[in-house]
């Protein structure tokens, strides 16, 4: 079954066009990388799916139902991580993280809260406005892992986190994936997607250019590397 | 030490940029209402009996509190009623220009990133703080001038080039000692809210201080800036000294700013940031706590504010008989009803004025949202099972309590501080007429955030006619319809007025009418 699925997505503000027909689709249980240049409409792609923004033409489905009509149902099944974490600085990191869980209804699991908590090394009793870019990221974070959702947006998740952080992010995200559970992931770095990704999507300037399983990709590239093989599909080559 | 000071010049010239549209507005607006104002006069007071009649109604303590001291009662002109019953108001809004200015180049762009970028840059540790000083430094200046220049161009009677230099220089100089004054307040204090929270309170609290120290004569009138700035006495004394005083307040201010700034670390305020909860309370992990937590800071502060103003206006009331026994034309005027009547109209006045004051926090609560919104925070919470109206509902909520809330504090610190003059009930029944008119208001801004979110100050520039429509149709013959197409111009003012329901329902069906598409569309659009 298709958790995610897009068709001739447009999304028009204005006279720009910043998605011109986006098609995609992602499986259940499956890491899906979403890939593509600064301002091609990764973001844009996933705040049509979160139903924050309206699409002008095509539709975009979350576990078959409208993602716009269904916003507020479909939420209880997802985590979302954004690009740019902004957070109320005056909040600590574990009030944010708290509130996050709790908008989602029903009871949280303040087990599993501490488990991201000790992993991340995150204080969470530091006001906001003292964290680094890194450790906003980290709240974000902590608030989507520890959720039982059963989709995960995560954009950008790894931007400001050192290497270390960056390795147990993808051990939550692999044992994320053990439990059969899907995740889409917007990332800008090569070792992460090759990593975890079982499937891939390239956008650019508003189109999907290139999709396809890992092992299909490996075949596109036809000896060159992961990276050398998206650059040339960034460049439009 | 120059090299604390590295290109001044060129972050000068960047700061000018930045500011060519926001401060030429300010300048433009405030010069614009000093002439529009102005060139009324001749035709409101003609001739000396009219002068007067109106400084002897200046000069009750209701008013005195209100505008200041009356002064030069044996030649008064045109210009010198002007000056009386104008002035302070000039002053009150170059004074919240400075705090948005100041607060915009300093506290602003250091939470946000911007002022570390430019840090980083071959420049002195003070360079930004100077230019900023200098930049207020020379707005004021050209307010100033400009305001003189335009009272000489209108030249009504009683213009004299002594008295227009010294009316705008008090406007210019009072709004450089709050441009100090907030520059402190960037030092000690961490976020950017806490700093426009603290300009605004000491703004509120120098206006109470001239209050009571104009009524009873005593120097708590010189301590504030806005109460020396009055005893230039435009177009009468025309004094010097007050204006050296305030030059010289706004400069050792500044100095102390600079140097706190130059010893404290960039992103720290002398007031550190404090450790909090490690869990969220049961009560915030809502969306209407979510909400409430938002606003209870500001709501708090404006809930104390108007309570202590109400009180400050209450406390003058014992001082009515004495003013009137004392005065012979007073007693003319009014005549058989006696005080109880001045009290009447006192009371009246307060709640006309004071009741669009209470609209600015609900106005506030209600653009929160969108605030959320524009720094990027709504995102993460639409993007869980978060229907959109029960956020917007919260801040809603908020901002109906507020409205009750506040003009009952108002009514009751009136009440109270009246010495048994005033009747809680009846007070509290004039100061709850209002709320219709807050709520359309209120329901404007509501409708705003739904289908223009990008022009949201326009509920702004709606608001500032009405008061400017309010206030000076109060003292000055104006149209009917100029107020009456303001929300605040339809309501009965108790207790000069008799009750009626219909406008009150009238109003309140407004505001419903402007509100629901308004939250209905906010629904419907793009977030972000």
């Amino acid at each position: 079954m298709s958790v995610i699925e897009i068709s001739g997505l447009v999304k028009r503000f204005g006279k720009l066009t910043a998605l011109d027909g986006v098609d995609l689709c992602v499986e259940q249980g499956e890491v899906h990388a979403f890939l593509g240049p600064n301002g091609a409409g990764k973001t844009t792609t996933i705040r049509c799916l979160l139903g924050i923004l309206r699409c002008t033409e095509g539709s975009v489905r979350m576990f078959g139902q409208d993602a716009w009509k269904n916003a507020v149902e479909l939420h209880r099944r997802l985590a979302f991580v954004p690009g740019d974490v902004n957070l109320w600085s005056n909040f600590t990191g574990g009030e944010v993280i708290d509130l996050l869980l709790s908008l989602n209804g029903g009871k949280h699991n303040s087990a599993k809260r501490e488990k991201y908590l000790g992993l991340f090394e995150l204080d969470p009793s530091k006001k906001c406005r003292t964290y680094s870019k890194g450790n906003r990221q980290k709240v974000a974070l902590v608030a989507a892992l520890a959720s039982d959702a059963e989709l995960f947006v995560l954009d950008e998740p790894t931007s400001g986190l050192d290497p270390l952080m960056e390795k147990a992010f993808q051990d939550s995200i692999t044992e994320i994936m053990q439990e059969g559970r899907t995740v889409f992931l917007s990332s800008h770095i090569m070792s992460e997607v090759e990593k975890l990704a079982d499937s891939v999507s390239i956008i650019r300037e508003g189109r999907i250019v290139e999709n396809g399983s890992m092992a299909d990709i490996a075949v596109k590239a036809k000896g060159r590397t992961l990276e050398e093989f998206f650059i040339a599909e960034y460049e439009g080559r | 030490m120059s090299t604390s000071f590295a290109r001044m010049g060129t972050y000068l010239g960047f700061l000018i940029r930045r500011e060519r549209i926001v401060s030429v507005i300010w300048i433009v607006s405030v010069v614009g209402l000093v002439m529009l104002f102005t060139s009324l006069y001749p035709s409101l007071t003609p001739d000396e009996a009219t002068r007067l009649q109106l400084a002897t109604t200046m000069s009750s303590p209701a008013m005195v509190a209100m505008m200041g001291n009356v002064y030069g009662m044996e030649q008064l002109s045109q210009a010198s009623i002007m000056a009386q019953e104008c002035l302070i108001w000039y002053l009150v809004a170059v004074v919240i220009m400075n705090i948005f200015l100041i607060n915009r180049h300093t506290r602003v762009d250091e939470e946000l990133g911007r002022l570390e970028l430019f840090r980083a840059l071959p420049v002195g540790r003070l360079t930004g703080s100077l230019a900023i000083i200098v930049l207020a430094f020379l707005v004021n200046l050209i307010i100033a001038l400009l305001s003189a220049a335009g009272l000489i161009l209108l030249d009504i009677g009683g213009v004299t080039t002594s008295g227009a230099l010294a009316f705008g220089l008090a406007i210019g100089a009072g709004g450089f000692v709050f441009a100090g004054l907030t520059m402190l307040c960037a030092q000690v204090f961490s976020t950017s809210r806490s700093v426009s929270g603290a300009g605004f309170v000491l703004l509120g609290l120098f206006y109470i201080m001239r209050a009571l120290g104009d009524v009873s004569d005593n120097a708590l009138s010189l301590i504030s800036p806005l109460g020396l700035a009055l005893k230039v006495e435009a177009f009468y004394s025309d004094a010097v000294l007050p204006l050296v005083i305030l030059l010289i307040e706004g400069l050792v201010l500044a100095a102390a700013a600079l140097a706190i700034c130059a010893v404290r670390d960039h992103g720290a305020g002398v007031v550190p940031a404090r450790r909090g909860r490690a869990h969220a309370t049961r009560f915030l992990r809502s969306p209407l706590g979510l909400a409430w937590r938002l606003s209870r800071g500001t709501s708090l502060a404006w809930g104390i504010g108007l309570f202590v103003l109400g009180a400050s206006y209450g406390s003058v009331c014992a001082d009515v008989d004495s003013f009137i026994e004392g005065n012979e034309l007073m007693q003319q005027v009014v005549g058989a009803a006696g005080t109880g009547l001045i009290l009447d109209n006192y009371v009246a006045l307060i709640f006309a004025i004071m009741s669009m004051v209470t609209s600015v926090p609900v106005v506030l609560s209600v653009l929160r949202i969108h605030n959320e919104e524009k720094r990027g925070r709504l995102e993460q919470i639409f993007a869980k099972s978060v229907p959109r109206l029960s956020l917007y509902r919260g801040f809603l909520l908020v901002a109906l309590i507020e409205s009750l809330a506040f003009q009952v504090l108002l009514a009751l610190g009136l009440s109270a501080a009246s010495g048994g003059e005033l009747a809680m009930g009846a007070v509290i029944g004039a100061a709850l007429c209002y709320l219709p008119a807050i709520w359309a208001i209120a329901g404007l801004a509501i409708l705003l955030v739904g289908y223009l979110p990008k022009l949201t100050a326009l509920v702004w520039a709606v608001f500032a006619y009405t008061f400017v429509a309010m206030y000076f149709g109060r003292i000055m013959d104006v149209p009917e319809w100029v107020q009456r197409i303001t929300p605040f111009g339809n309501i009965p003012q108790l207790p000069i007025q008799d009750f009626t329901l219909l406008p009150l329902v009238l109003l309140t069906l407004i505001a419903i009418v402007l509100a629901v598409p308004g939250a209905w569309r906010f629904t419907q659009r793009d977030i972000g």
